[in-house]
Formats: C-alpha cells, structure tokens, sequence
C-alpha cells in the first residue's frame, strides 16, 4: 500500500524521507500530469508520496552575506513579485506556464523536473546559483548547472529535500532574457537565452550567458565566456561571426514535436546576435 | 485515508479521500460543483479554474493534499458576490461567452486579477487571462469584458 504523507514542517517531511523512497510533490504542475490518471481517479503513484507544500519554513525568501535565499515552497508568483530575487530569473518566471500555474508552482521544481526546455533552470546555472539540499545526515550544496544531470534526472539522494535555491548577487549593466515558444501562456520553450555582461570604459568586464531547450541541460561555457572578457567593443564587433561560431558548438538543439534542429539552432544564434549588438550599441 | 479539512465557498468542510485526488474530481463528484469544467486536464486551457485563497489556480493539477487549509471558491460560490454580478453584465454586453464552457474559469481568472489589480491595462488583463482557451469569442470581447467590469465596478475591488 502507497503511503501519502502530508508535511507541515521540515522535520517531518525529512523524517519521512529517511525511511520511505517518496515521490515529492510541490505545486504539482508537472507531477500531476506526469502520473495523470482518467478522470475521477486518483492519479497514480507506484511508490509512496510526500507533499511539502504547506511547509511555511520553506516559502521564506531572504537575503544575506551568500545572497539571495529563495525557499522551495515559494510560489513563482511570489518570486515573480519579490523585489530580493535577481531580475532575470523574474524576468523568466513572468513567462513561465500561465499566471493561474504561478500561483502555485515552484522554483525548486522547475529544476527538480528536470526537463531541458526548463526556463528558470537556464537562470540559474547564468546566475550561478547553489541547490540547498537537506536529509537527516545533514546539508549539501550543489552548484544548480551540476544538479541537473539530463532529461528528468537530478543529483539528489532518495533522503533529501531541496530547501532553497541560493543566487549569489551579481553585479552587471546589462541583462537579456528571451524565450521563444508557441504561445504566451503554456508556451514550452523551444529555444530561450539569458546572458548579461558589463561595459566599462568601452570594454566587456562582464560577460556570460546561457542557452535553454537546446541541449539536454542549460547550454553554457564559461572558458568562451572568459575570451570575450577584456575585448573593447569594437574588437567585440570584428569578432562577433568568429565568437558566435565558437558558442553554436556548445549547443546541440534536437527535432521535437514543437520544432526542428535547424530551426533550433538558426533561432538560438539569432538571439545570441541580437545581445552582441545589443552590447556593442550599448544597450541596458 | 486522513480526513482534508477546508473551507469551501464559505463553509468549513471536511473530506475522506485519497490526498492525490485532483481537487477538479473532488469539487464536481464529491460537491456536485459541475461550474468546475474539465477542457485538457493538463493545466492548459484554465476551463478548471477556481480561486485558492483568492488567486486563480488550475484545479485539475492540484492534488487535494495541497488544499488543506486553504479557502477555495468556485463559480457557484462567487455567484453569490457583487464582483460576479458586475462581471456577468460585462461578458454578456460585448459577447464574452458563447457556448460557455471556458466562461466559469475565464470570470475566475478575470476575479483573481481584478482583486489585485482593480485597473489593469489591455496588456495586463491579456497576459494575466492568457492561461485560459476560448474556443468561441476570438478573446477581443473577452478583454473589453474585464475592461468594462473594471470600470463599471469600480471601488468594489
Ligand atoms: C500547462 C503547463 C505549462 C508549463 N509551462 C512551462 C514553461 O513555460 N516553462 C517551464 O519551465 N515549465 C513549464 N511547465 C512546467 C512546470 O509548471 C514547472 O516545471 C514548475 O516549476 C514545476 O513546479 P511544481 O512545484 O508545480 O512542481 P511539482 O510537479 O510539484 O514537482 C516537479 C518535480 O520537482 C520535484 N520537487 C519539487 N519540489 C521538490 C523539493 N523541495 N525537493 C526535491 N524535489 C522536489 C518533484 O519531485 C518533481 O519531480 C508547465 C507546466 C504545465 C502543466
Ligand atoms: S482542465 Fe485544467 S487547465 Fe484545462
Ligand atoms: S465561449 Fe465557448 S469556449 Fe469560450
């Protein structure tokens, strides 16, 4: 028999973990459609099953010396709206899903899901951002582009609960978050990209971005980040084709049913494009 | 199987059901609160929708657990409001429901906007309402409704 646990606090949802291997359910939003049953049944669940949406200690968002903490029963509603949470992820969640989802869906999983058209997991690998992870053996922390390992496939231990997400704070001039998709609501990505960079004395002091829904995880280089680091913004210019030939490597778009590898890749560089000139025309 | 506790359209009520059910089944089996319509019962057309403590969420992908506590209002509970009579009068002025079948969820959604926004722009009421199909109205009425209701009801939100 599958046992349902409802937790109201940390303690007990981490307890129950320590000794059942539990489907965890925040929002739900992918959970319930991915063991969706006909209607009027219950969906179904091959093993046992613990809701951590009431947990009140896990909704808080904060910020201290490591950054901003965003608890993982925050709804993206909340984050969406909070003035702490780095713009670009707010930016990213304001195009996630509908409003009615945001009302109750999670940061936490959006990356426990997994899935590579994920849009705020490409902000949180950009923006470097750390995967609070709690069990009965302690605390773990992850840097977010290494939590995803593929297609619905995490590192987390059977015991443990993602608690918070943690975005250290960055400094920057300039920011670009877009996302292609179908439609404004319920609009899967089938190719998004964040970047941001700075600009000081007409060179690049900063400069990083990330590509979604292209890979089977968010798309990012930091070795062909660190060359663009340092160039003025007219060498930026000259180099731009040479540049953009270097990141199209990193990305490797697929054919789905929403559209094609050509397509993909065609679209991915054109937004790449748009943020080099972006930087060169010195654009915010 | 633990008994959920809430409150639903105004009234405490109590349930012993499997947690996982989806509160859409739960609402129109369990209450008989058939105004809760079923379009993809995969979050995406907001036929189903209702309002949890005041916001509009898709009930087809809540599981009951997650209700316990919470206040839920359907359309035959906001029925009873000042703020559905002025919404009514505005889809049936500019012709925001035809068939019908959307229009529980689109006045619910149009509620959880107005009540946090009294005086939303097109842009707003279009990207808040967008989590909700329409196979009939072609969506234009459907934003001069909530413009219309926000106006004509002014101070009640
Ligand atoms: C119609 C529709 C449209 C959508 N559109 C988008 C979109 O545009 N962009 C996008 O990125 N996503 C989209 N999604 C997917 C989904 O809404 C998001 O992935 C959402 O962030 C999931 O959050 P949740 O709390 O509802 O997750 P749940 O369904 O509760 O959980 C998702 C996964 O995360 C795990 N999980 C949740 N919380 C924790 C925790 N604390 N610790 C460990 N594991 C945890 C669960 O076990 C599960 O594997 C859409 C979904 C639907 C139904
Ligand atoms: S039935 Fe719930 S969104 Fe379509
Ligand atoms: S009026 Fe028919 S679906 Fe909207």
């Amino acid at each position: 028999m599958v046992e349902k646990k409802i937790a109201y606090t940390k303690k007990e949802a981490l307890d129950f973990l320590a000794n059942h291997d539990a489907y965890i359910i925040a929002g739900g939003s992918d959970m319930m459609v991915i063991k969706k049953n006909v209607a009027g049944y219950a969906p179904l669940f091959d093993k046992d099953v613990l809701y951590v949406s009431h947990i009140k200690e896990l909704a808080n968002i904060y910020e201290d010396k490591d950054g901003v903490h965003i608890g993982a029963t925050a709804t993206m509603h909340e984050i969406e709206h909070h003035k702490l949470c780095p713009s670009l992820l707010r930016k990213a969640i304001s195009e996630v899903a509908s409003t009615n989802i945001r009302h109750f869906c999670t940061l936490a999983g959006n990356i426990g899901n997994a899935s590579p058209a994920g849009d705020t997991i490409v902000i949180d690998a950009l923006l470097d951002a750390k995967v609070k992870l709690e069990s009965v053996d302690g605390v773990r922390l992850v840097d977010a582009k290494d939590f995803v390992l593929g297609v619905r496939k995490i590192y987390r231990h059977p015991n443990e609960l993602i608690t918070e997400l943690i975005f250290p704070k960055i400094e920057y001039t300039g920011e670009l978050w877009f996302k292609v998709g179908s439609r404004r609501a319920d609009s899967i990505s089938k190719v998004c990209f964040a970047g941001y960079y700075e600009v000081k004395k007409n060179v690049v002091t900063k400069f990083a971005c990330c590509f979604g829904a292209v890979a089977i995880r968010p798309a990012r280089s930091k070795e062909l980040e660190a060359k663009v680091v340092g160039l003025s913004l007219e060498e930026l210019k000259a180099k731009q084709p040479q540049i953009a030939g270097d990141f199209a490597q990193i990305i490797a778009p697929i054919d789905d049913q929403r559209s094609n590898k050509e397509y993909r890749q065609t679209v991915a560089m054109n937004i790449f494009n748009k943020f080099i000139d972006d930087i060169v025309g010195g654009a915010k | 199987m633990t008994s959920i506790k809430f409150r639903l359209n105004g009234k405490d009520v109590a349930v012993d059901l499997d947690p996982s059910m989806r509160l859409i089944d739960v609402l129109r089996d369990h209450f008989s609160l058939k105004g809760v319509k079923e379009g993809c019962g995969e979050g995406s057309c907001g036929a189903c929708v209702v309002l949890m403590d005041g916001y509009s969420v898709n009930s087809c992908l809540l599981p009951l657990a997650n209700v316990e506590g919470h206040e839920i209002v359907t359309i035959e509970g906001f029925k009873e409001t000042k703020q559905f009579d002025v919404l009514q009068k505005a889809f049936a002025e500019v012709g925001g429901s035809q068939c019908g079948f959307c229009s529980p969820g689109m006045i619910i959604a149009a509620q959880s906007l107005l009540s946090h926004n009294p005086h939303p722009t097109e842009e707003e009421i279009k990207a808040h309402m967008s989590g909700n199909l329409c196979r009939c109205t072609g969506y234009q009425a459907i934003v001069q409704a909530v413009e219309i209701a926000s106006k004509k009801g002014a101070g009640l939100w």
